[in-house]
């Protein structure tokens, strides 16, 4: 019999961790909800990897959430069911999260996970991209900073090197008080669904005025999509918005999205229903009621 | 237990063995000196082989094909279409070309991906739209037609107030069975032993003996725990029997094929996609005054059981109606695709999808509320069939629904979800309902003429009773039942009666586990043979009493001619569904779920309720969720998350209740449950989206791609 063997490691600290990954290319395993399934060889056959394993699940330092000014620090390795518990995880990130595959996933899948697999249909992305969440990376030289936006490059890629593991997901000044969130998932069904479409909004508002907007849109395209020249169009403008104003936006994000047609769903349908959502969440006389989840 | 009511549930035969996981299925089965079986499939959809080049073996691994088939090179199922291995020609991607066995799968995949073959590329039918253009050229598995007239429908017509002419269609379904297709052939002195996952244990022996070319004792047939079949493991299991057996019979060692998911849903049979063309001719008042149905099924690349399901097809085709001037005419055509065959409805679920869908397209038209309008259709017992048979014992349709638009308070919840439709923007409610049958056993004479079923009961010195029969516990609880039958019937604890797994050397052939006739046909059998039993009963003598199947005197069924009584009996059922859609996605929430159900009498009300609840989700599921697609002759859902099967949280309670209504030919009054409770789901949540929107849909399932389409459509005529 052919063997195919891999290595693994499994240290005791992130330091031995990241001083590893400084001598080793390796494959880092989270949760692995998604490389075991990308990994997976025909039945009967185990998981083929070509390099050196390294299991992080279990690291103390990855599993912390903590809150530094207005900032909400979390640990990329936390779990999706740790995240639902958490305090101090937003009410609308668990709104996301809850809406991920089922609760053995749950109990695996991490949120750096989420990150670095990198689909355009990740359900935390939308969210994590108008938080403008930063994405801390550490090697053996250092520690540095990332904006998720710059950090995702399209399916599967992401600007990461061998030597750096994503250490924490940072939320810029959370103010979930005067800011109203929505998130949409939409699926072929209520649970382990892959979204054909999602979208996540926030608006803040003073006095009657929009200070803030910011709107991101998963699976219509290769990674989240944000344009932030046209959420800055409706900033200063009075709440509730205007239809000739919600018109200009639609009309602005119509001209933006270029869904695909795929096993999933059709362009023509990610499309529409993406504007609907948008409009929607624009067209909101006051935010009182929330959207039904699923 | 004895004095108990049989309806009255049990504990199921194999419930600890599935509770604990020791049960074990075919893939848990280790041998020695066990071999893998890997099959080369066609990478075309239509082609000439031209050559084959395999990679150098390595020992121990050899290569299975055509030339080691001692008997035909084709399943024997109805005709002689179906290769074993495709060595000449390829009629759909995935065919079975070859397979290689050898002692370690991931060696196997690698020599897979080494083979190279040259097939010469010919012109392939790869949509059902295709094969119905040219159907003359193309190849028709089937055909019947039956009916009115064509000169009296046409002066009919001619005098008509209007004439509505619609089209529908259903698209494909897969069983998503929880275990994957499996097969274990095993090499003895003097036979081959197959084992595995399947429902029909006679199809599969035939099919071996064909294509071992050996005498009927040389071939045994065993089946394992099965993990769901639905009809995907009725005739499927034949081909893949084959492959082992021949692979055994060539290597002299056990030789087991297995499938994991991905494999299973793009090769193995599907429900079959259907179009129907209807011209309904109606008077002022929109009274029917006739009506045609053209129907097709895309059979895919090889006949199968296709000319079977057209025949279920064609006779569901009027729904529950008594139509005045009814005329129907049905193709089964061959596309270059997936072979599609067996699942619980067999050509029913689509039928009833389709004509319900209409009878509520016509209600509409007339301005009348659907459901009065299609009362004054309804058949009633002694009423004519289609086929001039006689819907001859009781028909409590018409107490069901009554009895329905009372629980769900029919008038005042349709009031209420108007109101709400006006005042919701986002979200809309509606409700819709279905009425249905299902014709128990086999169609026509076939118990009689093909199956002629024979049942065993045996007693051993010890008193206990063992039943042998060929049918199969595929999880719809056959163990449970036919056991509470035989010992109901005995006056024997239900614990003392053995039902192992069948094994054809020990049981007769009692014909297959299809067509909801296993309780009713095989069931009445055993109660027969118990009472036989009884009657000749002697303690401590080891007895054994036969009975055969004897034919219920009816108006005698014509095939040619598609005339007579198609069953001996019909189980009736009738769905009220209410869901809310959401109009900015399409997504649909399905809200409350009734079912009431004529099934003469339940055997066991827990596994009943497991049969109504399971075939009311598949159903629900084929109207809106479940989407499968072939893009150039490739199934593009590969795995379940894709395909989209409903989970838990797609599911509500369901309302379930029974009518009593025993029925003479089965036993303690009993008739078939398993598909009839498949059959209304997709209509029914058809005409509940159809209600909350206000739009008419004409094909399913009702995607939330396919209502967003619509509302555009609806939105852009409004602007107009």
């Amino acid at each position: 019999m052919v063997m195919h063997t891999v290595s693994s490691y499994r240290f005791e600290s992130l330091e031995e961790t990241i001083s590893q990954l400084s001598k080793e290319d390796c494959q880092i395993i989270a949760g692995g909800t998604d490389i075991m399934v990308q990994h997976k060889s025909p039945r009967g056959v185990p998981a083929k990897f070509e390099k050196p394993i390294v299991f992080i699940d279990h690291l103390k330092e990855l599993k912390k959430i903590y809150q530094n000014n207005q900032d909400i620090h979390i640990g990329a390795c936390c779990s999706y069911s740790e995240l639902l518990k958490h305090p101090l995880i937003p009410k609308i990130l668990k709104v996301a999260i809850q809406q991920i595959a089922a609760p053995a996933i749950r109990n695996r899948g991490t949120l750096g996970g989420n990150i670095c697999n990198a689909s355009p249909a990740g359900d935390t992305l939308p969210l994590l991209y108008i938080y403008n969440a930063k994405i801390k990376l550490r090697s053996s030289k250092g520690e540095r900073l990332i904006e998720i936006k710059d950090f995702i490059q399209g399916p599967r890629k992401v600007k990461i090197s061998k030597d750096e593991i994503l250490t924490e997901i940072i939320l810029p000044e959370v103010q979930e008080e005067g800011t109203h969130f929505v998130f949409e998932k939409v699926a072929n069904r209520r649970a382990d669904a892959i979204a054909k479409i999602s979208f996540a909004g926030s608006l803040r508002l003073d006095e009657g005025r929009i200070i803030d907007a910011r709107f991101a849109f998963g699976a219509v395209g290769p990674t989240v999509v944000r344009f932030m020249d046209i959420e800055q169009t409706i900033v200063g403008e009075a709440f509730p918005l205007d239809n000739m104003v919600i018109d200009r936006v639609v009309a602005g994000f119509d001209r933006k999205i270029n869904p695909i047609d795929d096993h999933r769903s059709t362009a023509v349908y990610r499309k529409t229903v993406a504007l609907n959502l948008l409009r929607y969440f624009l067209k909101k006389r006051a935010f009182k009621e929330g959207h039904r989840i699923n | 237990m004895l004095n108990k009511d049989i309806s009255t549930s049990v504990k199921k035969k194999e419930h600890d063995g599935k509770v604990s996981g020791q049960l074990p299925y075919i893939s848990d089965v280790k041998l020695d000196t066990l071999l893998y079986g890997v099959l080369y499939r066609s990478p075309v959809a239509y082609g000439k082989v031209r050559s084959i080049q395999l990679p150098p073996l390595p020992a121990g691994y050899e290569k299975i094909g055509a030339e080691h088939i001692p008997g035909n090179n084709f399943v024997k199922i109805l005709k002689e279409d179906q290769p074993i291995f495709a060595n000449e020609w390829v009629n759909y991607i995935g065919e079975p070309m070859f397979m290689l066995v050898g002692p370690e799968l991931d060696i196997l995949y690698q020599l897979l991906e080494q083979v190279e073959v040259d097939i010469e590329e010919h012109q392939a039918i790869f949509t059902l739209k295709e094969a119905i253009e040219q159907k003359d050229q193309a190849g028709i598995f089937a055909s019947h037609e039956f009916g009115e007239d064509l000169d009296v429908i046409q002066s009919i017509e001619k005098n008509a107030h209007q004439v509505i002419v619609e089209e529908y269609e259903t698209g494909y379904q897969e069983h998503v069975y929880l275990e994957p297709q499996g097969m274990l052939g095993i090499y003895k002195q003097d036979e081959i032993l197959v084992e595995g996952s399947m429902q029909c244990l006679y199809y599969v022996k035939n099919a071996l003996v064909s294509a071992l070319a050996c005498e009927d004792d040389e071939v045994r047939v065993i089946q394992s725990p099965t993990g769901g079949g639905f009809g995907g493991k009725e005739d499927f299991p034949s081909m893949m029997a084959c492959h082992v057996a021949v692979a055994a019979k060539v290597v002299k060692k056990p030789v087991m094929l297995l499938f994991d998911r991905a494999e299973d849903m793009e090769v193995t049979t599907k429900r079959h996609p259907a179009k129907f063309k209807y011209r309904t001719a109606l008077d002022k008042q929109g009274n029917i005054l006739c009506m045609s149905v053209e129907l097709f099924l895309d059979s895919g690349a090889n006949a199968g059981l296709s000319p079977v399901v057209l025949q279920r097809a064609l006779l569901n085709s009027a729904g529950v109606y008594k139509i005045p001037h009814f005329h129907a005419k049905g193709y089964a055509l061959k596309t270059n695709t997936v072979p599609n065959g067996a699942f619980r409805g067999f050509g029913a679920p689509q039928s009833f999808a389709a004509i319900e869908s209409h009878m509520g397209h016509i209600s509409k038209k007339a301005n009348r509320d659907s459901i009065e309008y299609k009362r004054n259709y309804m058949v009633k017992q002694g009423d004519p069939t289609i086929t001039n048979g006689k819907f001859k014992d009781p028909v409590l349709l018409e107490d069901m629904i009554m009895d329905l638009m009372k629980v769900t308070d029919y008038a005042k919840k349709k009031a209420e979800y108007r109101s709400f439709n006006q005042k919701s923007n986002r979200y809309k409610k509606g409700i819709g309902a279905s009425f249905f049958l299902h014709g128990c056993g086999f169609t026509g004479s076939g118990e009689r003429d093909h199956i002629k079923a024979t049942v065993k009961l045996a007693k051993t010195e010890n008193d206990g009773v063992q039943i042998k029969i060929s049918n199969a516990d595929i999880g719809q609880g056959v163990l449970t039942t036919m056991s509470k039958i035989v010992a109901k019937e005995l006056d024997l604890p239900y614990e003392d009666i053995s039902f192992p797994y069948p094994d054809t050397k020990v049981v007769p052939d009692s014909g297959p586990t299809v067509a909801s006739r296993t309780t009713m046909i095989v069931g009445k059998l055993l109660e027969r043979a118990a009472k036989k039993l009884k009657e000749q009963w002697q303690s401590g003598v080891a007895q054994e009493v036969i009975e055969h199947y004897v034919h219920e005197e009816m108006i005698p069924w014509n095939e040619e001619k598609f005339s007579g009584d198609a069953y001996p009996a019909y189980a009736w059922g009738i769905n009220f569904i209410e869901v809310e859609v959401d109009t900015l996605t399409g997504n649909v929430r399905v809200e409350k779920v009734y079912g009431s159900f004529d099934i003469g009498k339940a055997i066991d009300e827990r596994i009943v309720k497991g049969q109504i609840d399971g075939g009311l989700v598949q159903g629900i599921a084929y109207g809106f969720m479940e989407k499968m697609t072939s893009k150039s002759g490739r199934i593009q859902q590969k795995s379940i998350s894709d395909y989209g099967p409903p989970t838990a949280m797609d599911v509500v309670h369901i309302e379930s209740k029974l009518f009593d209504n025993p029925y003479a030919g089965g036993p303690y009054g009993a008739k078939g449950v398993g598909e009839l409770p498949l059959t209304g789901g997709a209509p029914a949540v058809q005409a509940a989206i159809e209600d909350a929107l206000q739009i008419s849909f004409y094909q399913i399932p009702v995607t939330p791609e396919y209502i967003i389409e619509s509302l555009m459509k609806k939105a852009g005529e409004a602007l107009d």
